[in-house]
């Protein structure tokens, strides 16, 4: 828009020029005037415009990247994101870093003069923030293993005597009182097994760090005899379960889940199948 | 007449230019009471950008024990848990080739599709790579083990991998992976039931979120 309007006036201008020409010398227009004037005013105006913009990025930058100053004497810098990187500066003390992003326990800072590099979260947490207090990040721990309502986890065991892969999330109601949802599969040297579960988990002591639990669910088996067997037909049966077990909280968001369940089959045959399963793995909280 | 016009139009010309000085000064008056250009921030986990996790696809070589090497497409989602620990989970396809048996005319079985997931931790040895003199690179020598399933001619079976790669991080949030991996199962599509391995050889890349 600018651009069309100073090509309006510059055209204006020569137009002006080419009738000064014309006219007397003495005789000075006042349309002369209001076209000097705003042929000087124009640039000025558009120079401060320049000036506003630049302060507004500056600003948006300085929104984006949160700043800390250094209070500790100093700071080391390594070049990556872990302990056996290199160190290769350190920050003193009143130096103002700004925050990039964060890996694991390390955050990516930014000097005055540029330089980018790796310094602990912990260390961080000795900076104060342009507000001049302390820098504050709290971290998942140990109080949010019993608060959390969320969990997910990958675990591994054997059901019946032969391997299972098993995956689940379940949501916790109360502290106590948990819903799940699992998916399970069974790798038998005569059939691959399919389980879908549903179960409800009561921990007794939630604040515990190693807590114990116990369960109780229904689901369905689809079962896949092997290929290389006489020929066999899929089917699919009811089941119901109980179990114990226990979580153990390791760090940050992340606990190891072990635990054992006895399954009930009920088959279309004379007798129903018992089989019993254990499994172990890492699990997370949300 | 023209006079009177002129001092009319010059009285307003000089009215404007008053006020517009004016309303100068007041603008600048009011700058000053403006903030200053750094605003006091308040430093917490919501405004720091967190990147644990990290997402790749990979092709390669995938030999299948008795039934030729094929090509390898596979996915990789990883955690990292800390500087050195990560938990990952991978999933992929190869297609098995023919056994001698089946050259010479006997039929197995049509289904060549080789799929398999597995899951497991690794551990990060982390490092520095240099090229040409001039250019550093930071990397990480990583072993990786856990379990998983392989489906292959109709069958699924447990499976149990483990192995080694050398991730070349090319800046924060992408890497380049080459990865060898030992993927061992029992299965008995030879006729008799025995242990089998699996090599993998890959390569690919990876991006951080």
């Amino acid at each position: 828009m600018r651009n069309i309007i100073t090509t309006h006036l510059m055209h204006l201008r020569t137009e002006f020029m080419l009738k000064m020409i014309n006219h007397s010398k003495n005789r000075i227009s006042f349309q002369f005037l209001l076209v000097m004037l705003v042929m000087i005013t124009c640039p000025l105006a558009q120079a401060e415009e320049n000036v506003i913009a630049g302060t507004q990025a500056a600003n948006e930058d300085a929104n984006v990247l949160a700043r800390v100053k250094v209070v500790e004497a100093f700071v080391e810098w390594r070049s990556g994101p872990a302990e056996g990187f290199p160190v290769f500066h350190v920050s003193e003390k009143g130096e103002w870093l700004s925050l990039l992003i964060r890996k694991t326990d390390w955050m990516k800072v930014r000097g005055e003069k540029g330089r980018e590099g790796w310094i602990r979260v912990s260390d961080l947490l000795k900076t104060y923030d342009s507000s001049g207090s302390l820098v504050s990040i709290v971290e998942p721990q140990f109080d949010d293993f019993s608060t959390r309502r969320w969990e997910a986890g990958l675990m591994h065991g054997e059901f019946d005597g032969a391997a299972v892969n098993a995956g689940y999330a379940g949501y916790w109601m109360t502290e106590h009182l948990s819903l799940e949802l699992w998916g399970s599969q069974v790798l038998g040297d005569s059939s691959e097994i399919l389980i879908a579960n549903i179960n409800l988990l009561h921990q007794p002591f939630p604040s515990w760090r190693f807590s114990p639990f116990f369960t109780i669910g229904a689901g369905q088996l689809f079962i896949d005899p092997k290929a290389t067997l006489a020929e066999s037909e899929n089917r699919s049966e009811d089941t119901i379960h109980a179990g114990f077990g226990a979580r153990y909280y390791i760090d940050n968001r992340y606990f190891i889940r072990m635990e054992v369940k006895d399954y009930k089959v009920f088959t279309n045959r004379e007798t129903n199948e018992e089989a019993t399963e254990w499994k172990i793995g890492l699990s997370v909280f949300f | 007449m023209e006079n009177w016009t002129q001092r009319i139009l010059l009285k307003k010309c000089v009215a404007l230019l008053l006020l517009s000085g004016l309303t100068t000064l007041a603008n600048s008056q009011e700058n000053l009471l403006v903030e200053p250009d750094v605003r006091p921030q308040i430093v917490d986990e919501s405004v720091i950008d967190t990147e644990n996790f990290e997402v790749g696809m990979f092709v390669g070589v995938m030999n299948i024990e008795d039934f030729e090497s094929s090509a390898l497409v596979s996915f990789r989602i990883a955690y990292h848990l800390s500087d050195s620990l990560f938990f990952e989970a991978n999933a992929g396809q190869a297609e098995g080739g023919e056994t001698s048996a089946e050259k010479l005319g006997i039929d197995f079985f049509s289904d060549r599709d080789y799929t398999y997931y597995n899951f497991g931790l690794g551990f990060n040895a982390p490092g520095q790579t240099f090229f040409l003199g001039e250019y550093t690179f930071n990397n990480n020598i990583y072993v990786v083990g856990g379990v998983g399933s392989t489906e292959f001619g109709g069958d699924s079976e447990l499976t149990v991998n483990f192995g080694a790669g050398y991730q070349l991080l090319i800046n924060d949030w992408m890497s380049v992976h080459v990865t060898g991996r030992q993927h061992l199962m029992r299965t008995d599509l030879t006729g008799e039931d025995k242990l089998v391995f699996n090599t993998e050889l890959s390569t690919g890349l990876s991006f951080f979120f």
